[in-house]
């Protein structure tokens, strides 16, 4: 077994040669060879040297004589109040996709929105946010937009004047016989209402409602057992037992921001001394973000699923379902079984399941368990799902009777979302039905309509969002529409003929909405303008719901029959939501395109996750002989794809999985063409419930290879260890240090690297001591030095401030929404596939994944790795030109227009967080050369004023040629302290929060000073469970993250 | 009786001096302010042409034939002196019949101010400074220069005296051991290959030198004062009428820009004040333009983007034409006046529309004076809210620029040594109290001020990020 027992990867456990040998060079793809050879064939001479000589002259008496450009300064004309140029306002909004939702602030800079922040006076979430709420604000400047209402000619769209667009529509309206408005679910009760005015100026309207990623048989078991069509407000933060079957609750299910919050609470270890955690199984075959922060993990198949929960549901309920071939699983079922009964009222059975009778059951076993009414809690009900694509089906067999005239698609896209919409889309294509896109962008539903009536972006609209009952989040515009569009429910308005009026109608009706909603029903307020005055100051109104806990009420032994049946098959296949793009909602998102995914650390495209055979001794095998990046066809049911592949740790012997969203055809730039598309691979069962797996499926074996494979896992790795052929352990890193020093090796000290400690709860006291041991020990290596540290630092940091960061490895579920805060926030560029793939990737903080535990179903540890602000730095000590230096604040500093590119920083960091600007990623320069498009298209990411309206003001945009990093949010810091000396006063651990500590829905990150007695930061570095990564090599980082510990049951074995 | 008379002289001396003391010498810079303030309006700058009043230029000369005294009354008040009947005034009133507006809050000071100023411009006339380092630096950087030539100079000779020397010697020496050395003729010594190699030398260093330095400049300002749309003065307004500088630039105090005033805060004061002093209407009328103000009616357009551009000419240019005519009690519009008023609107409209912005209305777009690269961050707030520090350490006397201009280089050798030399303001602001270190310093006696430097204002991210 590995040293640690924790590895990276494949290539990791098995020495896989090239890979020592790329993780040696921090630098992939530009070897000294052919540097060499470049250089053979260039040879300069002395003409050449006059030539440049002569060049560079010229050119520099050119540039010498130029004129600086005027420059121009536009004052406003009315200056607003609120408004100083230079100083950022926050709003409070909301980020709303369909039924996802976050409470949030949005920061402006001089009008314009730049930054998501999480809203904290929401309980909801306390603050958090996710990846896609981060990376809202970007869809706002996305140059796809609809810029304008159109109709359709005869060759494409043409841009029409709204009266023209209204009157054609509303004059299809008014004959229409049957009226058909198809929408994912609506969290806003105003739209509800205003949906509800267009129905009643067209009552032969019906309103079709699905959901991009089904839960519509959640909706449904819990409508027959409870009576209640909703989904039920989960409580993961009372519960001690959790088990879920296949349901990603932390990364993508229902409201996985909430969950994570809740679930986090229970992870982290509050006192060493003492310390207690949650339990959380999960029943799976592919590994999901939740299924890599469980304790453990019980595989079953796709297919297995219905008969693993009649299992339990047997253990529990009693009564038995189909026959279930899997004794491991059984094994760690029954154990879970007496844990669930041990703890009844405070643990929590989900499923992700999209068969009814299986959500049935899962309902019954809470019941029987007593979680009714504790987790699984009905007051204040989750209004995040409310959509079944069973009603998709009955809208396609109305049109293709011929019923249906007229269909409305509000910002949907069931064409491409729906199992059955090349069914759909065939239907729609039918004479003489109208359909209208109430759309954002281009999308392959849109594309089919006859008119386009573009809406708004959520931040340029006013209206609210009910994500559970009694709890409503107001939205704001924060900006004017950036192009000619109107938000959905203003444009029924409009065709319903009761436009409300005024300068601001949707504002107008909104107010009556509230008028007569929540404000009559409150009695805090008298006048309503100071209500109003309030809520949306505060962004969310919590009036707090409330229903007697229901009866549960089920035939269980009827559902135990007719749960799915395992189908024997050899090989299975699980389609999936990505926390980054869901199901293509977010594809044309470049910030999420190159947010790697959690677990299999891959972007820009599906990759199939196949899992990873061990030989016995020391050799992996991925499935069917295919290794990373391999192409292989993959043939599910009629359909054949070509896919690269990605092996898996945790995947499923007999099961391979690939991601939903990708494959987008004539959308937008960055969406087009990635990946491929797998909607039309699920099935429908009998209630026309969409089950996302399939058990026809056929993996051939390699038949080429990924030209851009741009997974991120091998990138930027430190402290790796590696196994010789001969069985020996080594270290990768100081195998290029052998090579240097003649093959003796070098200090003792890098052999066993300190990169992440984990741990057992029970075996936490042990764990700990030899932990400190360690660090003792490397404390005791680090004074055997002629410049022992403490003495030449002595008084530096004494005094002002010292900045540090604590990372809580247990809070920490890996979600990724600090990255893209941090994309946001530091205006890091997006580099695109080809470049992601030569290891070009320029994201600050990254999370690092690793395995650790059984080598075929492992545990997970996620690192958030970003500089770590080393004390004595070895990056600022190689600079030739001091770009790289260290401030009194504790800060290492990078000044980008000091770095001449040298890239020695870079070789020299060991935590490896130096990113180099290979290109003209921002098209800063003049060069066209440099630049680099991120997906074929005229212009890079970047290039275009609108999006460019997304940058940071605050933060410089780095040229081609300079090393860049992590910086502490340092101009978050300069603007804290600012505030605190402005204000006369003591700086406040509130004045100073990075992007990613405010971004993190656990607060995983802390910030601070460490200077602060009184401080946060203060307390958490007194932690006994802290360790410092790589602290043998004397570097003094600032960031201490603690011991990752988990809650395993030992004795069921993986 | 030494010591006696060394007093006696010193007393001698003072009682010389004393006078002087009392009565100051009439000052240039208070007789400009004076005649900007009250005489420019109708007497010529030039003080040399006529303009509504005569050329100014020899008034002392032709009134010495009466009192001082006289002048100054016919300056505070000639109708005065014309119904006394004194000589010159009713010569005056005769040559001109025109009222001179009367002045009595002048004082004696002011006008012999004003005299010296008029005389002055004529006898001297100012020196255009083009931008270029302030006065004390030229000034040490003069006697620096004076010093090195001097050294150089006297180097150069003894190099000269020493080379004769060594030849004269070398000469001896040859004659010694018999042969004869030829002297070489100078243009064997010109195109010798040490004097050539010196000359490629001294002109790789020169060029270098000046290469180097005009790189160092490049981008660099100092001293840049475009012409702006609006002929707007600082000394007028912050100079005269004492406008405070966060008035008008009120991000100074709060956000990283000290910002440029928005229309509707000339707005404030000049619907009130719709004629300038020196402009007159030409360029006041600008700012109703921007800003959609109908002076005539003295009320603002609705929506004024939308008015077509013909409706908005009539509207400015009967305001100007009115003004013309109430200034020069005239009933219709003469030549001259017809001409004003075109004049003035071809310049209102070329001063605020250009390619992109068509309409006259809308936000005034000023050149940019004060530009720092994309790599800088500054913040106003922090030197001006927190540090204290006065507008004029960077921006110069902004209350005398007639035109604006960049006083101060921007260069980072410039903000470092400001921030090398200037306190931090420790007292009485509770955030500087984690600095405990210092304060016990301070207080022990061991330090005697806290240099912003100490604080790290000399570390790259306090200003590059």
């Amino acid at each position: 077994m590995k040293q640690n027992n924790i590895w990276i990867g494949e290539k990791d456990l098995t020495g896989d040669k090239e890979f020592i040998q790329e993780s040696q060079n921090e630098f992939n793809g530009l070897t000294i060879e052919k540097a060499e050879l470049a250089a053979e064939n260039h040879q300069s001479n002395r003409r050449d040297f006059l030539k440049f000589l002569g060049f560079g002259l010229s050119a520099a008496t050119v540039a010498a004589g130029c004129d600086i450009p005027v420059k121009r300064a536009l004052p406003y004309v009315v200056k607003p109040d609120s408004i100083v140029p230079g100083v950022a306002t926050y709003y409070a909004s909301s980020y709303v996709s369909g039924g996802d939702f976050c409470p949030i602030l949005v920061k402006t800079r001089e009008g314009r929105p730049i930054k998501i922040e999480g809203n904290s006076l929401a309980t909801m979430t306390g603050g958090g946010t996710s990846a896609r709420a981060q990376a809202s604000v970007l869809s706002l400047y996305d140059t796809n937009r609809y810029t304008g209402p159109m109709m359709a000619g005869e060759s494409g769209f043409d841009m029409a004047e709204w009266d023209a667009v209204d009157k054609a529509i509303t004059d299809k309206l008014k004959s229409a016989r049957n009226i058909r408005l198809v929408t994912n679910t609506i969290l806003s009760p105003t739209d509800r209402r205003a949906i509800e005015e267009f129905k009643a100026s067209y009552p032969n309207t019906k309103v079709v409602t699905y959901d991009p990623v089904s839960a519509g048989a959640l909706l449904k078991a819990n409508e027959l057992t409870f009576g209640q069509r909703v989904v039920p407000n989960y409580r993961f933060d009372r519960a001690k037992v959790i088990v879920s079957f296949d349901a990603d609750f932390l990364g993508t299910w229902i409201s996985p921001v909430e969950y994570t919050a809740q679930y986090s609470r229970n992870r982290v270890i509050k006192d060493a001394k003492n310390p207690s955690m949650s339990r959380h199984f999960q029943v799976e075959s592919r590994m999901s973000l939740t299924g890599s922060n469980a304790d453990n993990r019980i595989l079953v198949k796709p297919s297995e699923q219905g008969a693993a929960i009649a299992y339990l549901a047997g253990k529990i309920v009693g009564g038995s379902g189909p026959a279930f071939n899997n004794p491991e699983a059984k094994k760690a079922l029954d154990k879970v079984a007496s844990q669930l009964s041990a703890n009844r009222g405070s643990s929590l059975v989900v499923s992700a399941s999209n068969n009814i009778h299986e959500q049935i059951l899962v309902n019954a076993i809470n019941n029987a368990l007593g979680n009714i009414g504790t987790t699984v809690d009905f007051s204040n009900a989750s209004m995040q799902r409310q959509g079944s694509e069973s009603e998709l089906a009955s809208l396609a067999s109305e049109l293709n009777g011929g019923l249906v005239d007229v269909v409305i698609f509000n910002n949907c896209n069931p064409v491409y979302e729906y199992g059955g919409g090349a069914a759909l889309k065939e239907a729609l294509s039918k004479q003489g039905v109208f359909k209208i896109a109430l759309g954002y962008a281009p999308s392959e539903t849109n594309n089919l309509c006859n008119a386009v009536a573009p809406i708004n972006h959520t931040l340029e609209s006013w209206g609210d969002a009910e994500p559970k009952k009694g709890t409503i989040s107001m939205i704001q515009p924060t900006i004017r529409p950036l192009f000619n569009t109107r938000q959905m429910g203003l444009t029924l308005l409009n065709w319903a003929g009761k436009n409300p009026g005024g300068d601001q109608p949707y504002l107008n009706f909104l107010k009556g909405a509230w008028r007569s909603g929540a404000f009559a029903n409150q009695s805090q307020y008298v006048g309503f303008e100071g209500f109003w005055d309030k809520i949306l100051h505060d962004g969310i109104y919590e009036a707090g719901g409330g229903s007697a806990a229901p009866s549960f009420n089920a035939d269980v032994a009827s559902s135990m029959s007719r749960v799915s049946k395992p189908s024997g098959s050899e090989l299975e296949i699980s389609f999936f939501e990505q926390v980054s793009i869901g199901n293509g909602e977010h594809a044309n998102n470049p910030w999420l395109q190159e947010m790697p995914d959690p677990v299999t650390r891959t972007d820009w495209g599906n990759y199939l996750a196949v899992p990873v055979g061990f030989n016995g001794v020391n050799r992996f095998e991925g499935f069917n002989g295919l290794k990373d990046g391999d192409l292989v066809t993959l043939k599910v049911g009629e359909k054949e794809m070509t896919v690269p592949v990605i092996q898996q740790f945790g995947q499923m012997p007999g099961t391979v999985a690939l991601a939903l969203g990708y494959g987008r055809e004539n959308t937008g730039l960055s969406a087009n063409g990635i990946g491929v598309n797998v909607n039309d691979c699920v099935s429908l069962d009998d209630n026309g419930l969409t089950q996302y797996y399939n058990t026809n499926v056929e993996v051939s074996g390699k038949i080429g290879t990924e030209k851009h494979f741009s997974c991120v896992q091998y990138h930027h790795t430190y402290g790796v260890t590696a196994t010789k052929e001969d069985g020996t352990e080594f270290n990768a890193d100081e195998q290029a240090l052998a090579y240097a020093y003649g093959g003796s090796g070098y200090q003792g000290a890098l052999t066993d690297r300190s990169v992440v400690y984990n741990t057992n709860l029970k075996d936490l006291p042990e764990s700990l001591k030899v932990m400190n041991d360690k660090r003792e020990f490397a404390e005791h290596l680090n004074e055997a030095t002629l410049y022992p540290f403490d003495e030449y630092t002595e008084g530096k940091y004494s005094q002002g401030h010292h900045w540090g960061m604590h990372v809580d490895l247990n809070a920490c579920t890996g979600c990724g929404a600090c990255t893209v805060a941090c994309m946001a926030e530091n205006n890091i560029p997006v580099v695109g596939k080809r470049e992601v793939s030569r290891h070009h990737e320029m994201t600050w903080l990254r999370i690092d994944r690793y395995f650790y535990g059984d080598l075929t179903n492992p545990n997970t540890i996620y690192q958030p790795m970003m500089c770590q602000h080393c004390d004595n730095a070895p990056c600022e000590n190689v600079c030739p030109v001091n770009a790289t230096n260290h401030s009194s604040e504790g800060l290492n500093q990078m000044a980008y227009n000091r770095c001449v590119g040298t890239r020695y920083c870079a070789n020299n960091c060991p935590f490896k967080v130096r990113r180099f600007n290979w290109l003209d990623y921002n098209t800063a320069d003049i060069f066209p050369a440099n630049q680099v498009p991120i997906n074929g298209e005229e212009k890079p990411h970047g290039a275009d004023n609108l999006t460019r309206m997304v940058l940071n003001p605050d933060v410089t945009v780095r040229s081609r040629g300079v090393i860049e990093k992590c910086s502490f949010c340092v101009q978050r810091l300069q603007e804290g302290k600012l505030l605190a000396k402005k204000e006369g006063r003591k700086l406040d651990d509130m004045d100073v929060r990075t992007a990613c500590q405010t971004a993190c829905p656990t607060g995983a990150i802390t910030f601070g000073d460490r200077n602060n007695k009184g401080g946060e930061l203060y307390e958490k570095f007194k932690s006994p469970m802290n360790f410092i990564a790589l602290e043998e090599t004397n570097v003094r980082s600032s960031v201490m993250y603690t011991m990752k510990v988990n809650n395993r049951d030992e004795s069921i074995e993986a | 009786m030494l010591n006696f008379r060394f007093s006696k002289h010193l007393f001698f001396l003072l009682a010389l001096s004393f006078p002087f003391v009392i009565s100051a010498e009439p000052s240039f810079d208070d007789g400009k302010k004076v005649f900007k303030n009250y005489c420019g309006t109708c007497h010529n700058k030039s003080m040399l042409a006529r303009s509504t009043g005569p050329a100014l230029y020899g008034a002392e000369e032709r009134w010495a034939d009466y009192p001082r005294e006289d002048l100054y009354k016919w300056i505070r008040n000639s109708q005065a002196l014309i119904a006394e009947g004194h000589p010159r005034a009713v010569e005056l009133w005769n040559e001109w019949n025109s009222v001179m507006n009367p002045f009595p809050q002048l004082t004696d000071d002011d006008i012999e101010n004003v005299l010296f100023y008029i005389r002055d411009v004529v006898e001297n006339p100012p020196v255009v400074v083009n931008g270029g380092p302030t006065t004390n630096e030229t000034e040490s950087k003069g006697l620096g220069d004076w010093v090195y030539w001097a050294l150089l100079f006297a180097l150069g000779f003894l190099v000269l005296i020493l080379g004769r020397i060594i030849s004269n010697l070398n000469k001896i020496a040859a004659a010694k051991e018999g042969s004869f050395a030829e002297s070489k003729t100078l243009t064997q010594l010109l195109t010798s290959k040490g004097a050539i190699m010196f000359l490629i030398f001294a002109g790789v260093i020169l060029g270098g030198y000046t290469t180097v330095n005009n790189s160092v400049n490049l981008g660099r300002q100092q001293g840049y004062a475009p012409e702006q749309p609006i002929k707007f003065s600082h000394e007028i307004h912050a100079g005269i009428h004492k406008i405070d500088c966060q008035y008008c630039h009120d991000g100074a105090r709060r956000s990283k820009h000290a910002v440029i005033p928005a229309t509707n805060t000339c707005m404030n004061c000049h619907r009130a004040i719709t004629s300038g002093t020196t402009h007159g209407t030409a360029e006041i009328t600008k700012i109703f333009a921007s800003a959609g103000f109908d002076p005539n009616t003295n009320k603002y357009i609705d929506n004024p983007e939308s008015v077509p551009m013909d409706t908005l000419a009539a509207i400015y240019k009967k305001w100007i034409g009115d003004q013309y005519l109430f200034k020069n009690e005239l009933e219709e519009l003469d030549n001259e006046g017809e001409n004003i008023v075109e004049t003035q609107w071809a310049d209102i409209v070329s001063s605020l529309t250009n390619d992109q912005k068509k309409s006259i209305v809308g936000p005034i777009e000023w050149e940019r004076i004060h530009n720092l690269p994309d790599h800088v961050y500054f913040n106003h707030s922090q030197h001006v809210a927190v540090g204290g520090v006065e507008c004029e350490s960077c921006h110069g006397k902004m209350e005398e620029m007639e035109v604006a201009e960049q006083y101060a280089p921007l260069s980072m050798g410039w903000c470092i040594n400001c921030h090398r030399e200037t306190d931090v303001q420790f007292d009485g602001n509770e955030y500087y109290e984690s600095y405990a270190k210092y304060h016990e310093e301070l207080k022990e006696g061991d330090r005697k001020s806290v240099k912003v430097s100490d604080i790290g204002g000399l570390e790259c991210q306090k200003c590059h990020y």
